[in-house]
């Protein structure tokens, strides 16, 4: 095992600029999981990684061996594709083992060290299928095995579970997270789905047009979003991004939501008389009055069971904000936002209900460079 | 009768028709092979001989090389078949993988070789054959051969490799082969049905083949393949079309078996191609 360091790795096609600078530094052992969405360059850096796609200019080092030139084989590497990739000639015995055939390992250990991940992922009774024979699920354990069977220096991973069903991928997805537990070998995975990056990761890599938006452990990521496409990609559904001015009141400065002024605790008085973007997650809301409370007709309710989400009209003067995040799932929701409400009865369709929510919940972003004002 | 009954019916009708066709001239094949002479030229035409002279396969053994014939074609097709495919695995793969520069426009130039006719070909390649010392000798119909036959499997076997996942190969090369192993130990294998497909295509077209032995063999008659030969059996004045078509009817009979021996690998290739 060993970690892996990135350094300013780039990638172009003719002007096309895929990868912008890419440096990242990765722990022994370390789960790094890095999600964007499609064409932010994610895989294209993983290829990379593996030596399946050259760096126009960079550094890869994976422990203390520079690899940037290395051939993927050499590198000690070992991938888990989309597609699963297992060679359909090949029994399941035979996929697993063939990269160690591959590096002339003694047939005999082949067979041990076969036999061992094929315990642990628990396909013993598999190993003389071939791949066809199998299902989506067995497959994909039968990816796993074949990159765990070389006890590599690295798990390179390229969504692997995104041709599986959704409640397999639930189940797949604690599993990976047991083995890397379990074998605590250095991991880099790249996904789209925000919620395998957070329930995965132990770090999280954002990108977003070849270039990385932020870097930090989930709880960090949600709670402390570097900018606008962050706070909008991570979390289901996605924040709310309202518009609003700031002014100063008598207290200090503040933002008009909802119709009333809200004060903010927050170091933004040289602000005043310009925009900001407003964040609020979904699940800040509350039902019933609070710290700011407002009364509204929901457009529509949607009932989760445990939960209900009220689509609520954004007024005029907080508008114009929600299209800046691209790429997180809410984008098209237009001039509303959506309030996340638990464990509450029943609400009637088309009647007011008064919402509320803590000032100090919300999200304050530049409105030209959406970057996140601190505070 | 409903509709849809009176559609089924047209349908099998159709098929019936068509196959009758296609198979008319295998059955008159046949028939003339096992007449007598004499009964070739009475009208109306029997449909079937009265007595069916059987002997006449041993008489055409006995009385022409045949079987050396048989023996250079497979030679000739064999020889051709493995030049092209050894030149095509490697194209093909090329074309389908690699984008390089022009790659578009050198696949299709490839092909233009298929564009232009045999016989527009033969003189330059007689003067080549003749400076090498190659004209008589069975290699020149297989080299002549493999040109006509390299640019249609180079561009089956490209149709083929585009059907294969890139990933296969990446895995491969991430398990530790070399681009060219990956090539050897993952794609070929798993291509065995288009490479079967389109060795029997190759095989076939070289098998048909007739303007090159008819210009580089004539005058080796020890290396003539059963095309060159069956066209000798014709005579000036008298032609015995019932030893002709005996004749024709063992020509084509190794193409037959090796079809209806790969039939399984012909099918699933023939489609896993054109899946694209």
């Amino acid at each position: 095992m060993a970690g892996i360091r990135i350094e300013n790795v780039r990638k172009s096609f003719g002007v096309l600029e895929v990868l912008k600078g890419f440096s990242l530094d990765v722990a022994d052992g370390e789960f790094v999981v890095l999600v964007g969405p499609s064409g932010c360059g994610k895989s294209t850096m993983l290829k990379i990684l593996a030596g399946l796609d050259d760096a126009t200019s960079g550094q890869i080092l994976i422990g203390d061996r520079e690899v940037t030139d290395v051939a993927p084989g050499e590198r000690d590497v070992a991938m888990v594709f989309q597609n699963y990739a297992l060679y359909p000639h090949l029994s399941v015995a035979k996929n697993m083992g063939f990269g160690l055939k591959m590096r002339g390992m003694a047939r005999a250990e082949i067979d041990r060290r076969v036999r061992e991940a094929a315990r642990i992922l628990d396909v013993e009774h598999l190993l003389d299928r071939r791949p066809k024979q199998l299902s989506g699920g067995q497959r994909q354990r039968v990816a796993l095995g074949r990159a765990i069977v070389r006890e590599p220096q690295a798990f390179l991973m390229d969504e692997p579970l995104s041709n599986l069903d959704a409640k397999l991928r639930v189940h797949m997805r604690a599993e990976i997270g047991a083995l890397h537990k379990r074998l605590g070998v250095t991991t880099i995975y790249v996904t789209h789905d925000q919620i395998e990056a957070m329930t995965m990761a132990d770090r999280i890599v954002i990108m977003r047009d070849g270039a990385i938006q932020q870097i930090a452990d989930p709880d960090t990521m949600f709670q402390h979003p570097a900018n606008l496409f962050v706070a909008g990609f991570i979390g289901s559904p996605g924040m709310n991004f309202m518009r609003s001015m700031v002014t100063m009141g008598a207290s200090g400065p503040q933002l008009r939501l909802f119709g009333q002024d809200v004060p903010v605790d927050r170091p933004i008085a040289e602000l005043a008389g310009k925009p900001v973007i407003v964040g609020l997650r979904p699940e800040h809301f509350a039902a019933g009055p609070g710290p700011v409370s407002f009364t509204v007709t929901p457009r529509l309710i949607e009932s989760l069971g445990s939960e209900k989400y009220l689509y609520i009209e954004v007024p005029e003067e907080n508008r114009g904000a929600i299209t800046a995040t691209r790429g997180g799932e809410d984008d098209h929701r237009g001039d509303s936002v959506i309030a996340r409400i638990m464990d509450v009865g029943a609400i009637p369709q088309s009647e007011p209900i008064t919402l509320s929510f803590d000032p100090s919940r919300l999200y304050l972003f530049d409105a030209e460079t959406h970057v996140t004002i601190a505070g | 009768m409903t509709r849809r009954r009176l559609n089924i019916v047209l349908l099998y009708a159709g098929v019936v028709l068509t196959c009758a066709i296609l198979l008319f001239p295998i059955y008159w094949l046949v028939v003339t092979a096992l007449s007598k002479p004499i009964d070739l030229r009475v009208l109306p035409p029997n449909f079937w001989p009265e007595v069916p002279q059987w002997q006449v396969f041993a008489k055409v053994l006995a009385d022409r090389p045949l079987l050396l014939w048989l023996v250079n074609s497979t030679l000739a097709a064999l020889g051709a078949v493995t030049l092209s495919m050894s030149v095509s695995i490697f194209a093909g793969y090329s074309l389908s993988r690699f984008r390089v520069r022009g790659g578009q426009s050198l696949g299709l130039f490839i092909l233009t070789a298929k564009m232009l006719p045999a016989t527009l070909l033969v003189i330059p390649l007689f003067g080549i054959f003749r400076s090498m010392g190659l004209v008589g000798s069975l290699w020149s119909v297989i080299l002549a051969q493999a040109t006509l036959i390299v640019p249609v499997t180079t561009w089956r076997l490209k149709g083929y490799v585009d059907t294969l996942p890139r990933e296969l190969e990446q895995a491969a090369m991430v398990d530790g082969c070399s681009p060219l192993g990956a090539l050897f130990r993952v794609i070929l294998p798993v291509a065995t049905p288009g490479l079967a497909a389109t060795c029997l295509y190759g095989f076939v077209l070289s098998w048909s083949e007739y303007a090159y032995a008819r210009t580089f063999l004539t005058s080796a008659q020890g290396n003539w393949t059963a095309n060159l030969g069956l066209t000798t059996m014709k005579g000036e004045y008298v032609s015995d079309w019932n030893e002709i078509s005996a004749a024709a009817i063992m020509v084509a009979i190794p193409v037959l078996l090796i079809y209806l021996f790969l039939e399984r690998y012909l099918v699933s290739g023939l489609t896993a191609g054109a899946e694209k």
